[in-house]
């Protein structure tokens, strides 16, 4: 490939490089504080819930994400579908909740929405483990010494254990967050217009393996930031051990 | 005026029955040292009253306040608040220190009189000078835990008990996660407090200090107190032949 290819087909690259960053951004959103919620779901005490919750975090851990985005970008048109079919029979009306899924079917950004769907539930599954696993961590101690001084136990979660917890899971949050940078490049089985599409459409196109080089230069360059990134936020923590 | 007064606490765990009916009070100002052979429950009854563990039975009154009695065979806690009200009267010094890490040497201090008793950050962190001055600490404000010395730590960890100002505080082994250069400062303050008439129940394997510093000793074994008494009558001449074999190990150590 010419230096000018290359050079052009980093360009046009660069202009999905924001249907990239979307998906990234998006996703983080919504699974972090949905893996904060699984993890409380996980510790509930009514067993059948926690069952439910290793049942979620099995599949979703258990299976490609690839699969998850092709079920999910197909299972809600099926659904709704089939919702509408059932309320058409009885000689309901549509509305609620199966009307907002049908309108956002047909809205242009369905693919978009499917996406972070899949994405968010996906890395719902892993936060939570890890989130868990920073929450074991903490020495039963902790909540003893809190418990004699009289805190309440939203007392302690807030003040004691929670910020400790932060700390302890940094690291491994750090590790799932670069993976999730290079799984965006998953939302090409539906055809998602991302870095990772074009650069497969632009090998056809100049019979070269270059544009995924190129690609994973992009993806590189994403994971540094990402790295230093938290290299920072690690260092904020670093004043005790 | 007794101001802890256990009667009949029994405590198993599982099968294992770790407390068998134990009796004793505490008078105000009184030092109390537990000893006793490792697994005889000494801890367990640390834990049994400062309500970390929940009894099976037996009553158990703090300043005149019934935390726990029991009626028909089953132990009956008082109310949440009345328990909080009890808990906030009572200190304990953990073995391991248990500092909170992320909390500088003044924020552990202030944190319960500040977020618990709601005192004002002002005259929490005044009083906390003045706790932090008595253990030798002025200066360390600002560090955090991992920043200090095992002796330090503790010595956090005494000041952060008596930032609640207790009637009584609890310290279950309070040395012996500490090198032994380092137990003589915790022992230096203990007897500082003892001289100042804080009521004080230590779970000690230092045998010497317990002698020195309590004026009531408190023997247990298997989950039974052998036996209680003087310092220098349970020290010096007992007549029990449990005791006399448990003190006959620490002969010649110290
Ligand atoms: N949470 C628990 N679950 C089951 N058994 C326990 C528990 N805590 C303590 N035990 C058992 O209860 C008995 C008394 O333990 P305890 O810690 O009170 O002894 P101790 O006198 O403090 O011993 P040490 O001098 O070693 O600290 C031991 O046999 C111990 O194994
Ligand atoms: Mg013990």
């Amino acid at each position: 490939m010419k230096t000018d290819d290359m050079l052009n087909v980093a360009k046009i690259l660069l202009e999905y490089l924001p249907n990239t960053l979307k998906l990234f951004f998006f996703t983080l959103l919504f699974s972090i504080p949905l893996g904060v919620l699984v993890t409380g779901l996980k510790r509930c005490r009514f067993k059948p819930i926690s069952w439910l919750t290793n049942l979620y975090i099995l599949v979703m851990r258990g299976t490609p994400l690839m699969l998850q985005i092709v079920a999910v970008y197909y299972a809600i048109p099926m659904i709704v579908k089939g919702a509408k079919d059932s309320v058409a029979a009885n000689g309901g009306e549509i509305g609620g909740f199966i009307q907002f899924l049908d309108d956002c079917m047909h809205s242009e950004s369905y693919m978009f929405v499917a996406l972070i769907v899949a994405f968010s539930l996906n890395y719902a599954a892993y936060f939570a483990e890890i989130f868990r696993g920073g929450l074991e961590a903490i020495p039963v101690g902790q909540y003893e010494a809190a418990s004699m001084l009289g805190m309440t136990k939203t007392q302690t979660f807030f003040r004691i254990i929670m910020p400790q917890v932060v700390k302890r899971v940094i690291p491994a949050t750090a590790n799932e967050v670069i993976v999730l940078v290079k799984d965006t490049s998953l939302a090409t089985i539906i055809a998602y217009a991302e870095i990772m599409l074009k650069a497969k459409q632009m090998m056809n196109t100049y019979s070269s393996i270059m544009p995924l080089f190129i690609a994973g230069i992009f993806y590189f360059v994403l994971n540094a930031v990402v790295t230093a990134v938290f290299m920072l936020i690690e260092k904020h923590y670093n004043y005790y051990h | 005026m007794s101001i802890l007064e256990v009667n009949n606490l029994s405590k198993s765990f599982g099968d294992l029955q770790v407390l068998k009916d134990i009796s004793f009070s505490v008078d105000k100002g009184q030092v109390v040292s537990i000893i006793g052979p490792s697994g005889s429950g000494k801890s367990t009854l640390l834990r049994c009253v400062n309500q970390l563990e929940t009894a099976d039975g037996g009553e158990i009154t703090v300043d005149g306040i019934k935390m726990l009695t029991t009626e028909n065979g089953k132990a009956v806690y008082a109310p949440k608040k009345t328990l909080r009200d009890i808990r906030l009267r009572i200190g304990l010094v953990f073995q391991n220190f248990n500092l909170f890490p992320h909390k500088s040497v003044m924020q552990n201090i202030i944190e319960a009189p500040v977020h618990v008793l709601k005192k004002s950050k002002q005259e929490a962190v005044a009083y906390a000078e003045e706790l932090l001055e008595k253990m030798g600490l002025t200066g360390k404000e600002k560090s955090y835990p991992c920043e200090l010395s095992g002796g330090q730590q503790q010595r956090v960890s005494i000041a952060r008990a008596l930032a609640l100002k207790p009637e009584i505080l609890f310290f279950d082994e309070p040395t012996s996660a500490l090198d032994p250069e380092l137990t003589g400062e915790i022992l230096k303050i203990i007897k500082e407090l003892a001289k100042e008439r804080m009521t004080m129940v230590i779970v000690t394997h230092e045998m010497e200090f317990a002698r020195d510093v309590s004026n009531h000793v408190i023997f247990m074994d298997g989950g039974f107190i052998v036996e209680e008494g003087d310092p220098s009558k349970l020290f010096g001449d007992t007549q029990n032949e449990r005791t006399k074999q448990f003190l006959s190990r620490y002969k010649g150590t110290n």
